[in-house]
């Protein structure tokens, strides 16, 4: 079963096309990969599929309900979490309070005016194991904001994890990141998507041919290609647009 | 371990001291704490939205008004309305404009926010002028009668030209209000809120809804910037246009939230006494303090611009990093 959807999807920014008639089909458990050169629109279609703009044509399902137009808050509440690929953490605050507005919200527990946060203690619990996973206990009460570069990405991931959705989308997550912290990323992603689905934009093609269970190719706003690594890696238009000179 | 038993005994002694102020400091100085107390609420009812939102509002003073007019117009026009309603009623007015304005103004922030309430505050100042049979325009409502605080059957504290109950009265509503906000910045909601100063985009992601956040946050402002209206206007027994609604009413908490450090719950109570100070001192030379208070906020911004309680916390960082540094340098020596 697909559990996202795109049909005939498209988008204009007032005038200049991204998007022409996207149909994107990922299924339950899957890891999808998104590929394409800069500007191909993966990142807007990112946007159009998360709620960050109302796409002007075309329709997505999610779980097989009709989702388009819905606001990023709602989409969250249904089950689907992204990241973002400029790191976008709640710089002033630790990054045990990260965790724990991203834990809150999976137990919307949104208007509580009535409880110390400080003394939830299953909360606390829980966002202390979710640190514990993703390698973050020793700077649990650092600011987001000082964190070094890769330890502030594991933050950023852990974060859209964190909502327990059953549908993530992370956006170039090894952006920036050195070999050995793309490595522990790959290997902390593979961990902690077990059993969920994930779509993912990447660049960085070895995290794409040994992340993915289907990769997605997009070329000037159209999909070029759909299928697994090796027929990716063997499909010419593929080759001839993007891959050729990547000597994959 | 000291910092648990030196806590409460720091709260025990401001609560002895609170205790006997009118004793020890006498009447003038009693009434000096008294405006000190009402517009440090009024400053951490603004802060809890400027620095723990990150909502600027330029017209603060239409809560202040809203709650000064109306405990004066209750108790002026009810007839043997007891003390405490008519403060709700006022607390309750601000909360009812707060709550008619929040759709509105939620929907915005930034500059945007700001400027839509420069315009609502102007807006009431100027119908406050207008409505003269009302308001009594720019006169004021004065002299309207404040009844005693009474506990039924048990006992009754004359107000009307009483200034140490009134002390009692308002620094026990005050130190209330205080704690009710300082315990919403600990809630789930409090974090939250922080959430959205440092970025409302990730907070939307999370899956909370920020227009309706920041309502329920503009509302407890509103209200408690209300019910520091209503004491103010109990305290002078007077309400006016300018005392209560004028634009330096609504720029004066936000300048001592910002010398004392919006980053902190703390700060703009420093702020309020630091500006206190500064009035009592330059009153003895000159009536010009608008000047001295300027240079002063000019000064803080130049070199703590993040306030006093940041620059305390910065010095508190740097010293440790040089004991820290110091302790290193004897080890290995």
């Amino acid at each position: 079963m697909n559990i996202l959807e795109t049909k005939d999807l498209h988008h204009d920014f007032s005038g200049l096309k991204v998007l022409f008639g996207i149909d994107l089909q990922v299924e339950e458990g899957e890891r999808h990969a998104v590929i394409g050169p800069n500007g191909a629109g993966k990142t807007t279609l990112f946007n159009t599929i998360t709620g960050t703009y109302h796409p002007s044509k075309g329709k997505v399902f999610f779980k097989g309900k009709d989702i388009t137009g819905y606001k990023p808050h709602k989409l969250a509440r249904i089950g689907m979490g992204r990241s973002f690929q400029i790191t976008s953490t709640f710089t002033r605050l630790t990054a045990f309070q990260n965790i724990r507005l991203a834990i809150l919200a999976k137990h919307g527990i949104r208007f509580n005016l009535f409880r110390y946060v400080d003394k939830m203690k299953d909360i606390t619990r829980e966002t202390e194991i979710m640190l514990e996973r993703v390698n973050l206990i020793n700077e649990r009460n650092v600011p987001a904001g000082l964190l070094s570069y890769g330890k502030s990405r594991a933050l950023e991931i852990s974060m859209a994890m964190a909502t327990d959705p059953e549908l993530i989308l992370l956006d170039e997550f090894a952006a920036g990141m050195s070999r050995d912290e793309t490595h522990n990323a790959v290997a902390m992603i593979r961990k902690m998507t077990e059993g969920k689905t994930v779509v993912i934009i990447e660049h960085d093609m070895d995290v794409v041919f040994s992340l993915a269970d289907r990769i997605t190719v997009l070329h000037y706003g159209k999909i070029l290609a759909t299928g697994k690594p090796d027929d990716i890696r063997d499909n010419q238009d593929v080759k001839d647009a993007y891959l050729g000179d990547l000597h994959v | 371990m000291m910092k648990k038993i030196i806590k409460p005994i720091l709260w025990l002694a401001l609560l002895v001291i609170l205790i006997f102020f009118p004793k020890l400091f006498g009447i003038y100085y009693t009434n000096v704490f008294v405006t000190f107390a009402i517009f440090a609420t009024y400053a951490v009812a603004v802060n809890v939205l400027l620095g723990y939102t990150g909502l600027l509002s330029f017209g603060h003073a239409m809560f202040f008004g809203f709650g000064g007019y109306g405990t004066a117009l209750a108790l002026k026009h009810i007839d043997g309305i007891a003390l405490m309603p008519a403060i709700g009623i006022g607390f309750l007015a601000a909360m009812l404009l707060a709550l008619v304005l929040a759709p509105v103004v939620t929907r915005v922030s930034g500059t945007a926010f700001a400027m839509v309430h420069l315009a609502f505050g102007q807006l009431f100042y100027i119908l406050a002028l207008k409505l003269r049979n009302i308001t009594g325009g720019e006169d004021g409502i004065g002299n309207f009668p404040i009844p005693a605080f009474t506990i039924p059957g048990l006992i009754s504290f004359p107000m009307k030209g009483d200034p140490v109950n009134f002390f009692y009265l308002a620094m026990v509503l005050l130190g209330i209000s205080l704690w009710l906000m300082w315990f919403f910045t600990k809630t789930p909601f409090g974090q939250i809120q922080v959430g959205i100063r440092d970025n409302e985009k990730r907070i939307d992601y999370l899956g909370y809804k920020i227009p309706q956040t920041k309502a329920i946050i503009y509302v407890v402002s509103g209200a408690f910037t209300g019910l520091a209206g209503s004491l103010y206007g109990l305290f002078h027994n007077l309400v006016s246009a300018d005392g209560s609604l004028g634009a330096m009413i609504s720029f004066s908490p936000i300048i001592a939230a910002m010398v004392g450090g919006v980053g902190s719950f703390f700060g703009p109570i420093w702020g309020t006494a630091v500006f206190q100070v500064i009035e009592e001192l330059t009153h003895r030379f000159t009536d010009r303090v608008e000047l001295v208070m300027g240079v002063t906020l000019i000064l803080v911004v130049m070199f703590a611009p993040s306030g006093i309680m940041g620059f305390v916390n910065t010095m508190k960082m740097k010293w440790h990093a040089y004991t820290a540094s110091k302790a290193k340098m004897e080890k290995t020596s």
